[in-house]
């Protein structure tokens, strides 16, 4: 499947924006892109597992945690997009 | 010295106006080779005067777009619609990721931060540099076309 990243997160895979990969579900995509790219998964999940507040994951167009979160099952003709939020406030 | 248009300082004014009571956020691209610079505004998805969060997939869109026509980002800004035109904590711990990791690299060290502040009558705009270890430099904006 396709994974696209933004440009604050292609630094941990090797400085690409868009890549291929593989897995049956987010958290072995996760799995899989970490063994490629060591410490990537933990710039994305908590320590627990859970994915950090301020990352989003959307399966083409939608976000992952309107799914099943990480359990998200996926195919090889997904997209995947990892993205950093941007935020801030008052 | 941050150049800013009368027209897009306007664009962003507008934007922060007509997206209240809520905070609007969006970004300026600017033209690598003509320094033309577009106002686009991304929907803030937490729907809040407190704060803003960016559309993730609207921003991944004009990364691409970025990408394919030759732009910069050259400021990304936010209203304030009740206080100071000038970067909160939590505008200041969001510049990096993961947030708060001010030992990091700011995730757009070259970026201007553009903050519109409604706090007053009249319209308040001004420019930062968000640094390493949480340094805010504020840069004057020149708007003279």
């Amino acid at each position: 499947m396709t994974v696209n990243v933004t440009s604050v997160i292609e630094k941990l895979v090797g400085g690409q924006r868009s890549f291929e990969s593989v897995g049956d579900s987010v958290k072995s995509l996760i799995e899989n892109i970490n063994e490629a790219y060591p410490g990537f998964s933990d710039q994305i999940l908590e320590e627990g597992g859970e994915l950090r507040r301020f990352v989003n994951i959307y399966l083409n167009d939608e976000d992952i945690r309107y799914l099943d979160g990480l359990n998200t099952e996926l195919t090889d003709d997904d997209t995947v997009s990892i993205l950093p939020a941007l935020a801030g406030g008052e | 010295m941050a150049y800013i248009p009368n027209e897009i300082l306007q664009a962003m004014v507008d934007h922060a106006k007509d997206d209240l009571p809520n905070e609007a956020c969006g970004m300026i691209l600017i033209g690598r080779s003509d320094r033309q610079m577009t106002v686009h505004r991304v929907t803030n998805t937490a729907a809040s005067p407190y704060r803003y969060e960016m559309s993730p997939l609207e921003m991944m869109k004009l990364e691409q777009k970025r990408d394919s026509e030759n732009l910069d980002l050259f400021a990304i800004y936010h209203s304030h619609v009740a206080s100071a035109a000038y970067p909160s904590p939590t505008d200041v711990r969001m510049a990096f990721f993961p947030p708060g990791e001010t030992d990091n690299e700011p995730m757009f060290p070259d970026t201007y931060y553009v903050l519109v502040s409604l706090e007053n009558n009249k319209p308040d705009v001004r420019a930062f540099h968000i640094k390493k270890h949480g340094e805010i430099s504020e840069e004057s904006i020149e708007s003279e076309n």
